[in-house]
């Protein structure tokens, strides 16, 4: 585990009561909705009515989760919602480290243009463009293909991802390519087999970025695949409610099965992603 | 040799291809919303298929609420998509979908046979655009055992009703017990709590699609659910309520009369009721000196205009439209019936027996505005109901910002 | 995030290509280019096509209810644009959620990157208790937190019960509701912050501190003089994407409020879709959107220039 500076400004807190306090506020500030949820799936439609309202549940019961399961297809929606966002963060890490290596590497003129283009295409919120989208889809023949998702949130995440990578590869010293390349590497052999291992950390992040990303959209999943074999979570879990009824114990049900593999994800990865926020400060 | 085959096998691909299209079904799509019970729909078009050889069904299922279905064909039909055949609207939708050429009209159907809102509801410029699929209104649930406590008939007009809850919540003493609970969240139905006291005034909000407002009766309307807040007879945060919440709430027994769509009544006579047997039903209360009125639901077909088989789908949702079928998902699905006569019928009552009591209540509906424009026109109305139930506008105001943005849309 | 040291390439090496490259005959320029491209091509189908199309139907009077086709309508769609006090209202209710939250996130994962830098035993728990609500995602955030703030069944309510102080219908009040959605919204972008913060400041060498005890120098002014200066440049990326987002904000108020009560809470990119979607009014619906971009570009040069400056 990294050790954290123990001097500056967190310093005068050091003291055990004030890490007691500092970890309180930290746990509860993070935890507590996604805790709450959980409480909730585990209560009954009733006791959500009850005043004063209970906090922990009363008589804890499965029940939603199994309703979950029967109601809707949701192993269906976590399936879909997985390849999507597996494939979108494949390819937005594949585009991004190419980009990312022309800009930080190859002495481009318009570097500076180039990069605010990309920042100003991160502009447009996908929500404005709904509409002409899904006739570039239709046209395209990719209504209801996972396709026809990854590409759109590919780009959600390119412009952030890159960023990142950019001042990534440029914090990697270029003695260490030119190492590679008198070894007999080519330049692209020197940026996959160099470049991408030794900047692992902040290509884990824009990994979980994409990700996360990808995994919470909600518009252009219920538009674009609107066949019930191929929806996301985000949309799936808008079915659980009714024309009038919203079941708040199921559905918070479904919310926690929804935010389990991220987090679980994160867990596995939070070492990676905190040390590639912190590595990105390599100097020279 | 190479050549002889080539041309064998070209010369069959062609007759094939000839052939296929009469070998092949017609296959409509219809979109349905999970909600409407498609499993039953399907045994419904089962029968379809096997009267008429030639021609498949298949249901393509689509969001939850109105408002997501909304948002989804919109965005389809925006696009011209020809994948759906039959579609399955809202009733406040059909205009708005006649108007930008979605649909295409369905002619020799006389909608007198039908209860009567549904002329005006599926009537765009003299042509028939849509035709019922099943029947929805709201309702006045009240709590028999309470009024037959305190000795109260169920309230013919609103004052009756104040009084009343009133009454017995004094009685009660129960701190819980709200007397009336009805939508003040800015949903669509809050709509219909605008429109309720307004019709039951004689008036109407358009004609034709042309805007024919009274501004006493809008303030009327408005000041008389304020009021209901004011007086603790509603909950003072009446904003916040949507149409689950009344439910829930008269559901678990701490509410005298509920404003509701039918959906209610079964969820209240179920096993987690707190009131079952205990309810009954009646028609809305009037305005003093006015009629009772109440609000047209209930979804409608239609057919797209994109769709590739033009003839056929007209003649599905004729079917669909039916008596036979409205009886069939009377009985099985608790869809309450387009026809009027069908309220009295012996299978149906059988099978349902409030539907009975329902007839008296839905002969008073009367559909929302029909214009093509009604989005524009719902969402008007009802962030200004919320804003005066939540207190941010006075009735006065709310009836003048109604006016002024209805004659802007409703021109 | 790392500041740029450009080192020269060593004068005698000579980078190699691939053989496919070299037989192309490519320069630096080209594979420049061929590197750019997959992302130039999906930039052009996702984003530059659509929003041409976009700007191009501004110019329309396109209105799907009216049943009647397009006309060309030059500036009529931004002119009626000027006289709809929905427009000035969603774009100020905008601004207004921009202005609160982007500082009020900075501020707020400023404390909590400060906190979680204490010497934990074990780190993962706090790392975890920033990362979650950053993947939550944001309309579940929309929802749950419309629950938490329901005047009888919210979990906010209670608390403040509990406290002795009286609960607040939150919905039925302009001003609290807009107070609720920006604590909805500073809670969720806080922990991204506090990311970034933190590993800047786990970056920052004891040797610094240390120096300036000897100086004497106060920790507050350590703060103020050491620590801020070398998080700038994380910090700025950071709040670069995040007032570009901001600006954009729809889930959360979509789900909280849905913009009421009346418009008091709707924002800007929820009247675009609104009319775009739900009136179908196409030619005014992008005429918003384009000048929700503008909105954007203008805020993104800002940054661009703050950032040139210090380079």
């Amino acid at each position: 585990m990294t050790t954290t500076t123990a001097s500056g400004p967190g310093s005068f807190l050091s003291g055990k009561p004030l890490r007691a306090i500092a970890a309180i506020i930290l746990l509860v500030n993070g935890m507590f909705p996604a805790l709450w949820i959980l409480f909730t799936s585990l209560k009954t439609e009733g006791e959500l009515t009850a005043k004063p309202i209970t906090w922990f549940p009363h008589a804890p019961t499965l029940q939603n989760y199994m309703q979950a399961f029967s109601d809707q297809p949701l192993h269906l929606f976590l399936f879909n919602s997985f390849m999507v966002a597996l494939l979108s963060t494949v390819l937005t890490l594949l585009v991004s480290v190419l980009a990312a290596y022309a800009l930080a590497r190859l002495n481009l003129k318009h570097r500076g243009l180039i990069l605010a283009a990309i920042i100003a295409v991160s502009t447009f919120p996908l929500v404005t463009l709904l509409v002409p989208l899904f006739e570039i889809m239709r046209t395209l023949n990719l209504l209801n293909t996972w396709t026809a998702l990854v590409l759109p949130y590919t780009v959600l995440s390119l412009p952030v991802c890159t960023l990142m990578l950019v001042s990534f590869f440029e914090g990697i010293p270029r003695d260490l390519e030119n190492a590679a390349m008198i070894d007999g590497c080519t330049r692209l052999g020197a940026l996959f087999k160099v470049v991408v291992p030794l900047c692992a950390p902040g290509v884990f992040t824009a990994g979980i970025l994409a990700f996360v990303n990808a995994w919470d959209e909600f518009l252009l999943a219920l538009s674009f695949n609107s066949n019930p074999q191929l929806r996301t979570l985000p949309v799936g879990i808008q079915l659980y409610q009714g024309e009038f009824a919203f079941p708040w114990p199921v559905i918070s049900a479904a919310l926690v099965v929804g935010i389990v593999p991220v987090a679980v994800l994160i867990v596995i990865f939070q070492e990676r992603v905190v040390s590639g926020l912190t590595a990105g400060g390599i100097k020279g | 040799m190479n050549c002889n085959i080539r041309a064998a096998a070209l010369a069959c691909a062609t007759i094939f291809s000839f052939a296929a299209p009469a070998l092949a079904d017609t296959e409509l799509k219809i979109y349905i919303s999970s909600q409407h019970q498609p499993n039953v729909w399907r045994k419904a078009l089962d029968q379809y298929e096997a009267k008429t050889p030639g021609v498949k069904v298949t249901i393509e299922t689509g969001g939850n609420t109105s408002e997501a279905q909304a948002q989804y064909l919109n965005t389809v039909m925006s696009a011209k998509d020809s994948s759906l055949d039959v579609l399955i609207l809202d009733v406040i939708r059909p205009a708005q979908f006649a108007a930008a050429g979605w649909t295409s009209d369905v002619e020799g159907k006389d909608l007198s046979t039908y209860l009567p809102a549904y002329a005006e509801a599926n009537t765009v410029g003299g042509k028939t655009v849509a035709l019922p699929a099943f029947a929805d209104a709201q309702f006045l649930y009240y709590r028999k055992d309470l009024l037959d406590k305190y000795g109260i008939q169920p309230p013919k007009s609103w004052d009756e009703l104040k009084t009343a809850a009133k009454t017995i919540t004094d009685g009660e003493k129960n701190p819980e017990l709200q007397g009336l609970s009805f939508q003040g969240k800015a949903i669509e139905g809050a709509v219909c709590t605008f429109l309720l006291p307004y019709w039951s005034q004689g008036k109407a909000l358009t004609n034709n699609g042309r805007l024919s407002f009274d501004h006493d009766a809008a303030v009327k309307s408005l000041a008389l659910w304020k009021s209901f807040a004011d007086d603790g007879v509603a909950k003072k945060n009446i904003a916040e309520v949507a149409t689950d919440d009344t439910r829930k709430e008269f559901q678990a027994g701490n509410v005298v009369f509920a404003v509701n769509w039918s959906y209610a009544w079964a969820q209240s006579q179920g096993p987690e009721s707190a009131v079952a047997g205990k309810v009954g039903v009646a028609r809305l209360p009037a305005m003093t000196g006015g009629e009772s009125a109440t609000c047209l639901g209930g979804w409608e077909w239609g057919v797209s205009a994109f769709s590739a088989h033009q003839d056929e789908a007209k003649k599905l949702v004729a079917y669909l439209s039916s008596p036979e079928v409205s009886k069939f998902m009377a009985i099985n699905a608790s869809l309450l019936p387009t026809y009027a006569d069908l309220y009295k019928d012996g299978d149906v009552t059988k099978a349902a027996p409030w539907f009975a009591d329902a007839l008296q209540v839905v002969e008073t509906a009367k559909p929302r505005p029909v214009t093509p424009r009604y989005n524009e026109v719902s969402e008007t109305i009802r962030t200004t109901v919320n804003a005066v139930l939540a207190g941010v506008s006075t009735p006065e105001e709310g009836a003048s910002q109604i006016e002024s943005r209805l004659k802007r849309i409703l021109r | 995030m790392a500041t740029t040291t450009s080192l020269k390439i060593s004068a005698d090496v000579e980078p190699r290509q691939a053989a496919w490259v070299r037989w192309l005959d490519l320069s630096d320029r080209s594979l420049a280019i061929l590197l750019l491209a997959p992302a130039a091509l999906l930039l052009a189908l996702i984003i530059v096509y659509p929003v041409c199309r976009l700007a191009y139907t501004s110019f329309f009077s396109l209105s799907l209810t009216s049943g009647l086709p397009a006309e060309f309508a030059g500036l009529e769609n931004y002119r009626l644009m000027i006289d709809d006090p929905v427009f000035w209202e969603t774009t100020w209710n905008t601004v207004l959620i921009t202005v609160i939250t982007v500082p009020g996130a900075l501020i707020v994962g400023l404390g909590l990157a400060l906190m979680a830098n204490l010497p934990f035993r074990t780190q993962w728990p706090v790392r975890l208790s920033l990362l979650i609500p950053w993947a939550l995602p944001l309309s579940f955030a929309g929802l749950i937190f419309a629950w938490f703030f329901h005047s009888e069944y919210g979990v906010v309510n209670d608390v403040l019960n509990r406290v002795g102080l009286p609960g607040v219908i939150w919905f039925n009040s302009p001003n609290w509701a807009f107070a609720a959605i920006c604590l909805t919204i500073i809670w969720k972008t806080s922990s991204f912050m506090a990311l970034i913060i933190l590993a800047g400041l786990q970056t920052i060498p004891r040797s610094l501190y240390e120096a300036a005890d000897v100086d004497g120098a106060g920790r507050l002014r350590q703060f103020f003089e050491i620590t801020l200066p070398l998080l700038k440049p994380s910090i700025v990326v950071a709040l670069i994407f995040r007032t570009i987002t901001s600006l954009q904000t729809f889930d959360i108020p979509y789900m909280m409020t849905g913009g009421g009560p009346g418009t008091s809470t709707a924002t800007l990119a929820m009247y675009i879709h609104q009319n775009t979607v739900s009136f179908l009014d196409l030619g005014y619906g992008s005429a918003l959107a384009v000048v929700m971009f503008a909105l954007s570009m203008c805020v993104t040069a800002v940054y661009l220039r703050m950032i040139r400056t210090k380079e």
